[in-house]
């Protein structure tokens, strides 16, 4: 939720299809093609909009500020009600995730048995803020609720593999044994 | 009625409200927050749970219909206790200011005070939000205030019809955001403030107002803005407007406002107001007027002021004759002023040159509609329209940015009726979305785009053949022209697909009653009187005249342009539209305001030709035949087309008085400055668009030396008179009003329509629609309802004309004007408004992104227009608004960013409206 006051002076009248039409991935001719057939198939089924958003985040990836837009003034539905479900559920994103995600645990017992820390050690490493993706597109920190594991708190979880009772000095191998991937190819 | 239990109490109550509803019907109170009568129910808070009996668990009141028979407990010890912990859940992430009375009232806090929930220790500690995170600048957010009710969604998707507000996250990190979490006006905010006033916390506050203190009184009023006729409560604190706040009561918009309206209120008070009589120096020395230099303004006191004014047009009328002088009365004035206004141009000056700003903007649907029905007016009213139109009809009226509150009302009964809507616009204008068809024809081709539907709506046989016949006159010969216009030709004129003029002309016969708005799209053209023609013809032919939920519905752009005419701004009738051609009528007033000077000769002979218009007076001030203006709140080098034109003939004139309340731009050229004062400062009454009279009522005393624009004329009248030794014989004939009502009186007993009209009528809240026949007579809220006021209704044939001047190669682009919602006609007020400005600072000029790729122009870049005519500057919004090859200005801003720098003085033959919604212009890059 950036503010964006500065990109247009008047916004009084409906955003104009022109700009939005400018914005990534929006000015992509390829993720505009796949955007416009996912709406057209959907548009017109009871529920649609859940379809659409589902659709929009596994194969754009996210589904981001342009997007809610977009869909909004396709499908006349008011932007507001399209944020508010995409930011109900975890799994839509709103920031393209970079190939591998590193969520970290926030429930209660994980935050007390010291998730902070390491995020704040994994965001040494990567050089970005906890929600962002690496410069490389490589890794995404992110945080999530509860996972069920608390007995192993604090617990992180790497793509689908979780990891209990992680220390800080746990991350820089972990982020390493990620990054090996890419060295071998 | 069925019988239910309240607390042991029986009661016998209406079927099918809620419980809650119920429970306040009768004054028991159930505590409630998420809940509002205007608002459909949510049922999120639970604060209004009660005990019914046979149910294990409370309920809540709020979305509980009431059944017979019912048994409810609403303040138990357990519910007590729920409320308390409801109460104190809230305050988790509560953190605000302890005083309930904040700017506006703060109901959670008072729930909370009276369950004794303790705020202080149970609230958060700090805030998690930024506080007033908005930089809207009149919505203040403080969303650490917010308890999540929903209540500011619901009143602006269901109130205002903008859907700006939402919910986003979960659990505890629930938050309201705009848009897509963006500032507010990104998110299409339109600043009315309705979830402010809906909101039940401190959470959403108006800005402006913010920590203004609470007032002294309350005065309801009429806005002075546009002429959909508000009222509201003007809040009062050392003699100065600190706020304004809905009024419940009022008969238009209930308790919904526009940004204007609800914050445009700062203009009362700002330095520029003109507190002190002023004239030029020549003329306290030898009166000689140097025409290129007219010299240094001097202070003077009110006698001095109003003798040279009385003296100098006395003696112009004597050395050239009464029509030398011409007369500008004001749409913004009551229609007291403006009936004295006329009194003092026929009767003691003696002429029927007056006229106003109406000329500019409905005097074609006056004459049009004159022609066809026998009545210039709106026929219907707004809520009835909105209760039982069917369709709607939307044709140059860009009708949420210039009359606001009506809509958002037609918005409301789109999504609450399911009204259909079509609306006709060259500009996809915002009420577009709202549409089920839209049409985007090319400016200037309205008659061609009528004719067309009529076409196929006669081929079809879907016109109303009974209604035809019994009531209208003249269909044969109209029949015969709309044979040239089959749906291909006139899909060649308007740029409108043939499936799209079918699918219109369709949804108009299976929809009615429909109802038709119009505004400036139709009326300013060289061609504005064949359009109004042409939108009573539909109307006919679909027998939707007379009827509820029908109409024609010209929306009156000024807060009294209506009671402007109705009093007899205009060269060609004296008030209630009574004729200056008939010898009836002029004999009439002739006798009423007869006055005799001392050679025993009447005065006042009236002449039976009409005066000139505005049009037609100002140019005529070049060849010397206009000598004198007397202009009262208007300001022609602003809204007059081709101004450069008009700044000349102002120089040419020898005596120019102006009465305002701010030095605009025309006081360059006045010789005379008479301080009037705004509305707030004065009594009076304003003609809404609906023909609905309402009172404006004085509220501060005015400032510095400035006066009531009523007491300034009744004055100046008096010292011609006196001057002229002309004693008053007529009844009618004097001038010395106490009040405002007493020239009411006077109105009433010379304008038929306006018979039955007074302030005690008013002041009792009576809402009264002209004609309003005698003291008994209720008004007449639907015109034209069994006949025609002239009878039978006259279609007319019309013929699709070309705008006067087409883009060509020199000029290639066509030029279009109009409005802004943040700013008023030619700004004086909303210019001195900080509020607005900050919003809307300067000119912009809408073009189409094809024409900004063209032209290589970029979003905000500061480009010119020319035309034959002149220059205007302002800065690039490259929108999908405008269709390619037209573009769109305001003329808001005065000085080079003028539009009407390029307009052309294209009259209409008959109404003599210039056209100021075509012309050519070309686009330059600085
Ligand atoms: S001020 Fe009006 S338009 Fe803006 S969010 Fe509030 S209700 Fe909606
Ligand atoms: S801002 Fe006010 S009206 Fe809106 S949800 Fe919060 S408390 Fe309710
Ligand atoms: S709190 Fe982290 S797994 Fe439950
Ligand atoms: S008032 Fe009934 S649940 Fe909020």
């Amino acid at each position: 939720m950036e503010d964006q006051s500065s990109k247009q002076t008047y916004g009084l009248s409906t955003p104009s299809m022109h700009l939005l039409l400018n914005e990534f991935p929006l000015n992509q001719v390829e993720s505009r093609e796949i955007i416009d057939k996912i709406l057209l198939s959907f548009k017109d089924v009871p529920g649609g909009l859940m379809v659409i958003l589902n659709e929009i985040q596994s194969q754009i990836g996210y589904i981001s500020q342009p997007i809610q837009e977009y869909i909004s003034a396709i499908l006349n539905i008011p932007v507001s009600t399209i944020t508010g479900v995409v930011s109900f559920y975890s799994f839509f994103t709103t920031k393209p995730r970079g190939d591998h995600t590193i969520k970290f645990c926030m429930g209660t017992a994980c935050y007390v048995g010291g998730t902070p820390q390491l995020m704040r050690k994994a965001e040494q490493i990567l050089d970005i803020q906890t929600g962002d993706t690496t410069p490389d597109n490589h890794i995404t920190m992110e945080v999530c609720r509860c996972v069920g594991s608390c007995s192993q708190a604090p617990v992180v979880v790497v793509d689908e593999q979780l990891y209990g009772r992680v220390r800080p000095s746990k991350i820089p191998p972990l982020i390493r044994e990620i990054m090996k991937t890419y060295e071998d190819s | 009625m069925i019988p239910i239990t309240i607390n042991g109490k029986q009661y016998d109550v209406p079927e099918g409200k809620t419980l809650l509803r119920v429970a306040q019907d009768l004054g028991i109170t159930i505590p409630s927050l998420c809940d509002h009568p205007d608002l459909t129910p949510h049922g999120g808070c639970r604060l209004c749970d009660v005990e019914v009996k046979g149910l294990r668990n409370p309920i809540a009141a709020c979305t509980l219909p009431v059944s017979a028979n019912m048994e409810i407990m609403t303040e138990t010890e357990d519910l007590q206790d729920a409320r308390k912990t409801i109460l104190e859940l809230m305050l988790v992430n509560y953190h605000g200011p302890l005083s309930i009375e904040n700017g506006k009232t703060n109901y959670f806090l008072k729930w909370c005070q009276q369950y004794n929930v303790d705020v202080q220790n149970k609230m958060r500690k700090e805030p998690k939000y930024k506080v007033d995170s908005d930089p809207n600048p009149f919505i203040r957010v403080d969303l650490n205030q917010c308890i999540l009710c929903t209540r500011c969604i619901r009143a602006c998707a269901e109130i205002q019809g903008r859907f700006v507000w939402g919910m986003a996250n979960r659990g505890i990190e629930n938050q309201i955001i705009a848009g897509s979490g963006v500032p507010l006006l990104q998110a299409r905010c339109e600043s009315c403030g309705a979830c402010v006033d809906y909101c039940p916390t401190g959470a959403l506050g108006h800005k402006p107002s913010f920590g203004a203190g609470s007032s002294e009184k309350k005065v309801q009023t009429t806005c002075s803005f546009c002429g959909v006729g508000c009222n509201f409560d003007l809040n009062v604190k050392n003699d100065q407007v600190i706020k304004i706040t809905p009024n419940p009561n009022a008969p238009v918009n209930g308790k919904h406002l526009c940004v204007k309206g609800r914050y445009g209120y700062k203009f009362i008070n700002h330095p520029d107001r003109l507190k002190q009589p002023m004239v030029r120096e020549y003329l306290l020395q030898d009166g000689q007027k140097n025409s290129q230099e007219i010299g240094p303004w001097v202070e003077v006191d009110w006698d001095t002021a109003l003798t040279i004014v009385a003296k100098k047009l006395i003696q112009i009328k004597h050395e050239s004759d009464p029509d030398s002088i011409g007369l500008l009365t004001s749409a913004k004035c009551t229609n007291e002023e403006n009936y004295l206004m006329n009194k003092l141009s026929r009767q003691v000056i003696g002429t029927h040159n007056i006229d106003h700003c109406a000329r500019l903007c409905h005097s074609s649907t006056v004459s049009g509609l004159a022609m066809s029905f026998g009545s210039g007016a709106m026929s219907n009213t707004v809520q009835d329209i909105v209760d039982h139109a069917e369709s709607i009809f939307i044709i140059g009226s860009n009708t949420t940015e210039q009359h606001p509150v009506i809509g958002s009302k037609i918005r409301q009964a789109i999504i609450r009726r399911k009204v259909k809507l079509i609306v006709a616009d060259p500009r996809k204008i915002d009420i577009a979305e709202f549409s089920s068809i839209y049409l985007r024809h090319k400016a200037g081709t309205d008659v061609a785009l009528i004719n067309g539907l009529m076409h196929i709506i006669l081929e079809n046989n879907w016109q109303d053949q009974q209604y035809i016949d019994e009531r209208c006159e003249n269909f044969e010969e109209f029949k015969a022209t709309l044979a040239g216009y089959s749906p291909e030709i006139v899909s060649s004129i308007t740029g409108i697909s043939v499936n799209d003029l079918i699918k219109t002309a369709e949804m108009m016969a299976a929809h009615k009653p429909m109802a038709v708005f119009w505004a400036m799209g139709i009326t300013q053209h060289s061609t504005g009187v064949l359009n109004v023609l042409t939108l009573a013809n539909l109307q006919m032919l679909l027998g939707n005249m007379g009827v509820p939920g029908g109409g024609v519905n010209p929306l009156r752009g000024q807060n009294n342009v209506q009671g402007a005419c109705d009093m007899g701004g205009l060269p060609n009738v004296f008030p209630g539209y009574q004729t200056v051609t008939s010898q009836d009528f002029i004999d009439k007033f002739n006798l009423a305001w007869q006055t005799k000077s001392s050679s025993g000769k009447h005065d006042n002979e009236l002449s039976i030709k009409p005066g000139l218009t505005s049009t037609e007076m100002i140019p005529m001030a070049l060849d010397g035949k206009i000598r004198a203006l007397y202009i009262m709140g208007e300001n022609p080098l602003v809204t007059d087309p081709d101004v450069n034109h008009t700044r000349k003939c102002l120089q040419a004139c020898d005596f120019i008085v102006l009465q305002e309340i701010f030095p605009s731009d025309t006081s360059a050229f006045a010789d005379v400055l008479l301080p009037g004062v705004s509305f707030a400062e004065k009594d009076g009454t304003f003609t809404n668009t609906e023909r609905r009279v309402q009172l404006v009522r004085q509220a501060i005393t005015p400032k510095g030396s400035a006066k009531p624009d009523w007491e300034i004329l009744s004055n100046l009248a008096n010292k011609i008179l006196n001057e002229e030794q002309r004693e008053i014989t007529g009844e009618f004939a004097g001038w010395d009003y106490k009040n405002a009502s007493e020239i009411m009186e006077e109105i009433g007993a010379l304008t038929p329509s306006y018979a039955g009209i007074n302030y005690d009528r008013l002041n009792h809240g009576e809402s009264l629609h002209w004609p309003v026949k005698d003291s008994q007579h209720p008004g007449t809220p639907i015109l034209h309802i069994g006949s025609f006021t002239r009878g039978k209704g006259k279609f007319h044939p019309t013929e699709h004309i070309d705008p006067k001047e087409m883009p060509d190669e020199e000029f290639p682009l066509l030029l279009t004007t109009g409005r802004v919602l943040y700013h008023w006609h030619a700004g004086e007020m909303t210019r001195r408004s900080s509020d607005l400005l900050e919003v809307y600072p300067g000119a912009y000029i809408e073009v189409h992104p094809e024409d900004a790729i063209k032209y290589g122009i970029r979003q905000n870049q500061q480009i010119t227009l020319n035309s034959r005519r002149g220059t205007t500057r302002g800065k690039a919004l490259i929108t999908d608004r405008v269709s390619p090859g037209l573009v769109f200005a305001n003329f808001h801003f005065p000085g080079e960013q003028n539009t009407n720098n390029l307009t052309i003085a294209a009259l209409d033959p008959v109404a003599k409206i210039p056209e100021y919604k075509v012309c050519a212009v070309k686009l330059v890059i600085e």
